[in-house]
């Protein structure tokens, strides 16, 4: 009887943490492929990315872009929104290949109607959730650009998007 | 002659590129006297104007590669569009600078296309590798 209470205990701990989680965490869906653990070689291409495109930028999650969107990005490195991105062929490919792996399978989050986002900033998602940032809260020197996740939202490079996890400069939390 | 090559890898080494870029430069250096016949090798103050002088860029605003990488080379600099923190381009202060020859010509071609609207010359390229070595 007792392990039985602590199995039911701990199933429902699970169900609620999970709920909780889903319920906090808008992103999750971003992710399809979060749960399961990344194969030795996705590990490393996933090391590639962050390593490349975050020279830059923050390296932003594939999920929060559909296949169609990753494929006309990694075409076009050569005018990277105004800039030269390229890289060498094989680094290229092998970023392509692991974007194109965890894209976002979610029209809820990336359908443009027929359209293809180069911008994450323009997904019906992404517009949605940061419908009340007021413009000067991005163009101030700290934040600088929407395409900024890191200035706001302060796990944004681990993928993590939580509310209680906000901090915009000069603002303070989200509540 | 082989003694001289030795000297000077040994001696780049010291200020900080690694053998495998001091080799690339090796290599630069052949093509700029193939291109230029009066080069007599590269030059640290030509590849500080080609660092410091502004140039329409790619997007056909005014850009210099201080734009983001500052005027002092062993300052960290802020890429211009991003804000993103760039780490110091002098190996004195950055040990990671010039070790790779990957790293090098990558960002060699990137720079010069957003700064310059084209590619580096060997001799830019060279030029510019000694300005940030002896920097």
């Amino acid at each position: 009887m007792k392990t039985f209470l602590n199995i039911s205990l701990a199933a429902a701990l699970f169900v609620g943490g999970v709920y909780l989680y889903a319920d906090d965490d808008e992103m999750e869906h971003a992710r399809p492929a979060y749960s399961k653990p990344l194969s030795k070689q996705d590990q490393a291409s996933a090391a590639l990315y962050k390593k490349e495109c975050g020279a830059c930028h923050m390296a932003y999650q594939a999920g929060f872009l559909p296949k169609r969107s990753w494929d006309k990005t990694m075409k076009g490195l050569d005018n990277h929104f105004g800039t030269d991105a390229t890289m060498d062929a094989a680094d290229t490919k092998t970023i392509q290949n692991y974007l194109m792996t965890y894209a976002s399978k979610n029209d809820r989050i990336t359908d443009m109607k027929g359209a293809v986002a180069l911008r994450i900033s323009q997904t019906p998602h992404f517009v949605k959730e940061h419908r009340e940032i007021t413009q000067k809260m991005i163009t101030q020197p700290e934040v600088k650009s929407i395409a900024n996740c890191t200035a706001c939202h302060t796990k944004a490079d681990a993928g993590s998007y939580r509310e209680r996890e906000i901090h915009i400069p000069n603002y303070g939390r989200w509540e | 002659m082989k003694y001289l090559t030795i000297l000077l890898i040994g001696s780049m080494s010291l200020m900080g590129a690694s053998t495998e870029v001091v080799q690339y430069m090796n290599e630069l250096s052949s093509v700029a006297k193939t291109e230029n016949k009066s080069f007599a090798g590269f030059d640290a103050a030509r590849g500080k104007e080609i660092f410091t002088s502004t140039h329409t860029g790619k997007q056909g605003k005014p850009m210099s590669c201080t734009s983001c990488h500052t005027s002092n080379l062993s300052n960290s600099g802020k890429n211009s569009l991003t804000g993103k923190v760039i780490e110091p381009l002098s190996p004195k202060a950055n040990p990671q600078r010039l070790t790779s020859v990957k790293e090098v010509t990558k960002w060699l071609k990137r720079n010069f296309v957003d700064v310059y609207a084209r590619e580096g010359t060997a001799q830019e390229k060279g030029d510019v590798l000694t300005y940030i070595i002896k920097n």
